[in-house]
């Protein structure tokens, strides 16, 4: 499971292509969140956790 | 084989070169086979070799694929054997290439040439102004190793190498140490390898930076001063080394600079031990340009924790300045460099 800012979201498409692994499970976050301080990062950890739970769930089968 | 791509001409062809985001911007060689076949004879190797893969996009890098970016880069012949080394450095495990062509970072890779190929497969300059323009080898030799990064190893800008702004080193980067004018060993016996090897070594590095110093031949203090000096251009508190710790620093010292250190007895482990003592960020600084990262009471934090952390080498013309060049620091191997022997007896003359 990769957590991939919006800056980096083609980036993220492109490593999971070139390891052969296009399909590897990623979260949308907004960008940025690193020094966005505590409040900001608490709220959009409570916005990406069902995404990211749904995620593993899926990967789980 | 690599893809073989069919234009009207020369002109055309640089122009779909450029569109499919082939070039470094400026304009290439067109790599016809005719060239290609040409570099490749001078490798001494097959065309299919495999020398690695090359991150991120994990390309597979051939003798013939570094051939074509060695035409593309303006290289001679003469020089590929240097080439060759340069990309075998980058591909070892410990340069860490994939997440260093994809790093926010802005660092590339500085190539360092030590023993005979500085003659054989150049000149590779060392003196003055070998950073900057008018040197062939210098300049096609590093524009070459950046080809491979892109059109094998597949980084482009915002996409797969996200440096933030990147530096003109990113266009070139490669250097050769002055062994014949410096007091110290030259760096790759002091690596490990026998002075007459020829000696590749990469490592990632920020641009260069100027570091000035005019001390007295009387004074006995100017050592140390010059010392000082350094260590502050090195690991200023800006730097990745200096906040990430580790990393590896580069000093390039000049003719001048280097007498006056191994006029004070300094060895090339010596100067680096020193270096690594000035090269700490004291408890205050860090309350006041770390909050959140550091504790109430954080110890001196030294931004190398070993001397063989910084590179020591010796180039450039007479006069006041030195340069220092700061690092990444991150990657699982911490930046390390990579060395590389470079295989003379196996290339053809042209």
């Amino acid at each position: 499971m990769a957590l991939v800012t919006d800056e980096f979201w083609s980036q993220g498409d492109f490593v999971a292509e070139s390891l052969g692994m296009p399909d590897l499970p990623r979260v949308r976050l907004p960008h940025p969140v690193a020094g966005t301080g505590t409040e900001r990062m608490q709220e959009i950890a409570a916005e990406v956790a069902p995404a990211i739970l749904a995620a593993l769930e899926a990967a789980d089968g | 084989m690599a893809e073989l791509l069919s234009a009207a001409d020369e002109a055309e062809a640089l122009e779909e070169l450029h569109r499919r985001g082939c070039t470094d911007g400026l304009p290439v060689i067109i790599p016809t086979p005719e060239r290609v076949d040409r570099m490749v004879l001078a490798s001494g190797l097959d065309a299919d070799m495999v020398l690695g893969t090359m991150g991120p996009g994990n390309g597979v890098a051939t003798v013939e694929k570094v051939a074509v970016s060695a035409v593309m880069a303006g290289c001679l012949p003469d020089y590929m054997p240097v080439v060759m080394a340069a990309v075998k450095a980058v591909i070892a495990p410990v340069f860490d290439l994939t997440e260093m062509q994809a790093t926010t970072h802005c660092t590339a890779p500085l190539i360092l040439v030590n023993g005979p190929a500085r003659h054989l497969c150049g000149p590779i300059a060392s003196g003055y102004g070998a950073l900057g323009p008018g040197h062939r080898a210098n300049a096609s030799i590093g524009r070459a190793l950046r080809l491979t990064m892109i059109n094998i190893g597949k980084a482009r800008p915002g996409v797969s190498d996200m440096a933030l702004l990147g530096h003109p080193g990113k266009f070139t980067y490669c250097l050769a140490e002055d062994e014949e004018k410096s007091p110290l060993p030259p760096l790759h016996v002091d690596l490990g390898f026998n002075a007459d090897d020829s000696v590749v070594t990469v490592v990632g590095a920020e641009a260069p930076h100027s570091v000035i110093f005019s001390g007295s031949g009387d004074d006995p203090r100017a050592y140390g001063l010059l010392l000082d000096m350094l260590a502050i251009g090195l690991a200023n508190a800006a730097t990745n080394n200096a906040i990430l710790t580790s990393g590896t620093g580069v000093v390039v010292l000049n003719p001048d600079h280097a007498a006056v250190l191994a006029k004070a007895g300094l060895s090339r482990r010596d100067i680096a031990d020193e270096l690594c003592k000035r090269c700490v960020m004291s408890p205050e600084q860090q309350l006041h340009l770390m909050p959140g990262m550091v504790g109430p009471d954080p110890p001196p934090r030294p931004a190398f924790t070993d001397p063989s952390q910084i590179l020591i080498v010796m180039a450039g013309g007479n006069g006041l300045y030195s340069m220092v060049m700061p690092s990444w620091s991150t990657g699982t191997h911490k930046n390390s460099p990579s060395s590389v022997t470079v295989e003379l007896g196996a290339s053809c003359a042209i």
